[in-house]
């Protein structure tokens, strides 16, 4: 079975359709990348999965139960976890606070310090500022700090938006690198929001093309980034 | 040929013309069908529009609530007092008030006009400070402004008699010179609306950082109607002071406050016709409470409700429409003419 | 400073800053400016009473042990502001802050006149903690042991507020949700929990304010809420809409000026101290409208 159906989903705000007679499934384990251009309904999709914007129809399913219609707090309940755009950080608390604030929601308390050591372990730098105010922290290690705060929710399923937003090449390297290492250790599903196909090719996976709310291709990403210069000019939109 | 254009502007300004003609029509109905009490009831409906019209123009336009223009009644029915009631009466209420005013003895028009300036005047000087705000701020600001007004008339004893009532206000208010008033009211508050600043204003309503970074100055427009809209709160105080010839600075605190908000809310803040709408509803619905306090017969019993229900129904009835229908009864639109009644003979060509 | 004014000012301020509290931890998840709070307030100074119009006032919840009562009185200000939430408050949770706040004012008329219907509208006498008047002499001054009690019960609250924000679960999940409610939720945090939770304490903090002035006046008047929220929300301005350091430091600050304006002003302007006041706080608004204590750079948000 799959780990995460999406069926004819359609999202829209007012009059403006965002998405329309969207369907797909992602596999257990999987990293999954979704491209295209602004206004093709990426965010959309993954704050309608999230359970933040509500579908107009259609149907979201994980591990066979339904979620559309949950809400973001039972669905962050069942295992499904966010990294949002923008990263929304709390500056305000510190670090640590920022990572302990998702972890109420589970019954594995012993688990947590082991979560909390594997996130710092992951990314040393947390450690080195666990105390400081999560706002002090530069672009990199917000997104960092956005990546473990997911995690230690626990989920099965991690959905992450435009984590390479903002930052240098460089880092970006590293969060993927690091988010790679994550899936890894910890099984996770993956469903990343990324406009540069060529970056989604070498950090490989599959990837589905969106345009216009719809889904316009769907395969492994390295071949997207054959097909390159093609769809760049397609979409018009170099990333 | 007509534009699109010029048949909404035609249409709009067929609004106030047709607010006016409700506001006859339910005048006359009242007097001619209605009882003494309800002939009472006309007169305090028909300030009460003049209030409510007033704090539409501030509130409606700029999309901020104001706690704030029961105060400026309050100084309208003051002002008007000091200036009509006979010196020989002044002397013993009032004895601390200074000669021009102790022996000032107008007639109640300009008495009025100036208690709308006075307010005006007062408005324009508070909101300078308070208009700086941002917008819940800004209202507690003006909730503020409103519990200062209140702390100082009921304490500048020798001046405005306290807390103990002034009375001996002519009784000139009748139907027909509220209903004049509350006329005016809207046809100032529908040109303004429809002015430079008035549209302006609006645009800052729906969002703040936008209409600023398109270059409004959110702040001028704000005070404009702030002061527009205190100038006809003024006029009506003095026209409630001059209905019942007694007032007192409570009268003008926080159940007035209330009254107005509940008026704007169920008629609908977003247009001038639900503020009208508003006030007629709710006048409507207290007059028919208040005779339900009173008690009524029904086969062998009397029936009362006990009195302060009314305020709780009322206040009530306006959680549920911020619940249920959050626009108010009009939703935002205005009472007008339909776009083939304004455009004319002869235009049919299209 | 004599003494005397010393302890006068911790304690008026103290106070405010209770009330001040009690409005800032709404605002802080749900951007509600809450016109029930003064309300929320007389209601818990009538619930030590029985429901009578009559003059004199019959003592029920009043009646128990000194702990008992304190802990009956906060149980009725939290549940009372609790249910204000679920009937009132949940149904508008969409709705913008104006309709908010306009949604409050209504709940407190309809409150304040339910006590008029179920008390009657004259001002009653409670004879409670007659005892807290006698003087205590501390150095040269003498201080009514009621100011000294109140002092320290509003150090101990915001102590055990500041533990309990900082340390407990809900504390976290407060203080997230105040900065990103949408955020919070996406990790799982439950918007009803926080909100009641806020509201509990906020109703709690409301009936330690009815508490004290019941304890001070000895007097129960529907209208005895008003001021203090007032000066509550002039405070939650000044500093800083939602922002609870600056809450609590502009209600110890209003407290010291109102203090210093009642020792200071000529007999025949002392009637007119809150008018005084309130100038003062517009006058101060105008050149620091974001508040005297929000942070360097923070953009006021409403």
């Amino acid at each position: 079975m799959a780990k995460l159906g999406i069926h004819d989903l359609a999202v829209r705000y007012g009059k403006l359709t965002a998405i329309s007679d969207l369907s797909f499934t992602v596999a257990e384990g999987e990293r999954l990348f979704i491209s295209g251009p602004n206004g093709a309904g990426k965010s959309s999709l993954l704050g309608a999965i999230s359970g933040a914007v509500r579908a107009a129809h259609g149907r979201i399913e994980m591990d066979g139960d339904i979620l559309s219609g949950l809400g973001p707090e039972r669905i962050a309940r069942r295992g499904l976890s966010m990294v949002p755009e923008g990263r929304r950080i709390f500056g305000g608390l510190t670090v640590r606070e920022n990572l302990m604030v998702g972890t109420g929601i589970r019954r594995d308390r012993a688990a947590v310090a082991d979560d909390l050591e594997t996130a710092f372990t992951a990314f040393p730098i947390l450690r080195d500022r666990a105390n400081a105010p999560a706002g002090a922290l530069s672009g990199g290690q917000q997104q960092m700090l956005a990546i473990a705060r997911a995690l230690m929710t626990n989920p099965k399923v991690m959905l992450v938006d435009e984590p390479s937003l903002g930052l240098a090449p460089k880092v970006v390297d590293e969060v993927y690198d690091r988010l790679c290492s994550l899936q890894a250790l910890r099984g996770l599903t993956l469903v990343i929001v990324e406009q540069s196909s060529t970056r989604a090719a070498r950090v490989g996976g599959r990837m589905i093309l969106m345009r216009g709310g719809r889904i316009v291709a769907d395969g492994d990403a390295a071949g997207f980034a054959a097909a390159d210069l093609l769809s760049e000019a397609y979409f018009g939109d170099p990333a | 040929m007509i534009t699109q254009h010029r048949i909404r502007r035609r249409m709009a300004a067929t609004t106030p013309v047709l607010l006016a003609l409700l506001l006859l029509a339910f005048v006359a109905l009242t007097l001619a069908f209605g009882d003494r009490a309800a002939g009472r009831m006309a007169s305090e409906t028909l300030i009460r529009v003049t209030l409510v019209v007033g704090f539409w123009i501030f509130a409606g336009n700029s999309g901020v609530i104001s706690f704030g223009h029961a105060a400026f009644a309050c100084v309208g029915a003051y002002v008007s007092a000091w200036t009509t009631l006979n010196p020989a009466m002044k002397a013993t209420l009032l004895p601390g008030l200074p000669p021009a005013l102790a022996e000032a003895h107008w007639h109640v028009l300009p008495a009025a006009l100036t208690a709308g300036l006075v307010a005006a005047a007062l408005a324009l000087g508070t909101g300078a400070a308070i208009l700086r705000l941002s917008g819940i701020a800004a209202s507690i600001a003006t909730f503020a402004f409103l519990a200062m007004v209140n702390t100082i008339w009921a304490n500048w004893t020798p001046v405005t008699g306290g807390t103990s009532s002034v009375v001996g206000l002519a009784r000139y208010v009748t139907p027909w010179v509220a209903l004049g008033w509350a006329v005016a009211a809207i046809l100032a508050a529908s040109l303004y609306a429809a002015s430079a600043s008035g549209l302006a204003l609006r645009a800052t309503r729906e969002d703040e950082v936008a209409a600023s970074a398109s270059g409004i100055d959110q702040y001028r427009h704000r005070l404009l109607a702030y002061t527009l809209s205190a100038f006809f709160c003024g006029v009506g105080g003095a026209l409630a002071g001059h209905f019942i010839g007694v007032i007192n600075p409570d009268g003008f605190y926080l159940s007035l406050t209330f009254l107005m908000l509940a008026m704007l809310v169920v008629g609908g803040i977003g247009s001038l016709s639900g503020a009208v709408v508003g006030v007629l509803a709710v006048s409507l619905a207290v007059e028919a409470l208040v005779r339900l306090e009173k008690g009524f017969t029904l086969g062998a019993t009397t029936f009362a409700l006990p009195p302060g229900s009314q305020e709780i129904i009322i206040a009530l009835a306006m959680i549920l429409v911020l619940v249920f229908r959050p626009a108010g009864l009009m939703a935002g639109r205005e009472i007008m003419l339909p776009a083939r009644w304004v455009t004319g003979r002869g235009t049919s060509q299209n | 400073m004599s003494l005397q004014l010393l302890f006068d000012a911790l304690s008026l301020g103290g106070i405010y800053a209770i009330a001040a509290l009690g409005i800032a931890l709404i605002f802080g998840v749900m951007k509600l400016v809450n016109f029930a709070h003064g309300q929320f307030i007389a209601c818990a100074v009538f619930a030590l009473i029985l429901p009578s119009t009559d003059a004199v006032a019959a003592l029920g919840l009043g009646l128990l042990p000194t702990p008992l009562l304190i802990l009956a009185i906060l149980g009725f200000g939290a549940g009372l502001a609790m249910a204000a939430e679920a009937l009132v408050f949940r149904p508008l949770r969409n709705a913008s802050p104006v309709a908010l706040m306009v949604g409050s004012f209504a709940l407190g008329v309809a409150l304040q006149n339910l006590l008029l219907v179920l008390y009657g509208g004259r001002p009653k006498a409670i004879s409670l903690w007659a005892g807290l008047g006698a003087p205590v002499q501390i150095g040269p001054a003498e201080v009514p042991l009621l100011q000294l009690i109140v002092i320290a019960a509003v150090i101990a609250i915001l102590l055990a507020l500041g533990l309990m924000l900082k340390r407990s679960r809900l504390g976290l999940e407060m203080r997230a949700a105040a900065e990103d409610f949408g955020m919070a939720q996406l990790l799982g945090v439950r918007a009803n929990h926080v909100i009641s939770g806020a509201f509990a304490l906020s109703g709690a903090l409301a009936a330690v304010v009815a508490l004290v002035m019941v304890a001070q006046t000895g007097v129960a008047d529907v209208r005895m809420g008003g001021q203090i929220m007032l000066i509550a929300f002039i405070a939650t301005v000044v500093g800083g809409m939602g922002s609870l350091p600056g809450a609590v430091a502009a209600g110890l600050a209003i407290g010291a000026a109102s203090a210093l304006l009642q020792a200071g002003l000529p007999d025949a302007a002392r009637p007119f101290r809150d008018a005084f006041l309130y100038a003062l706080v517009i006058f101060v608004l105008l050149f620091r409208p974001q508040g005297l204590f929000a942070a360097a750079g923070a953009k006021p948000r409403v």
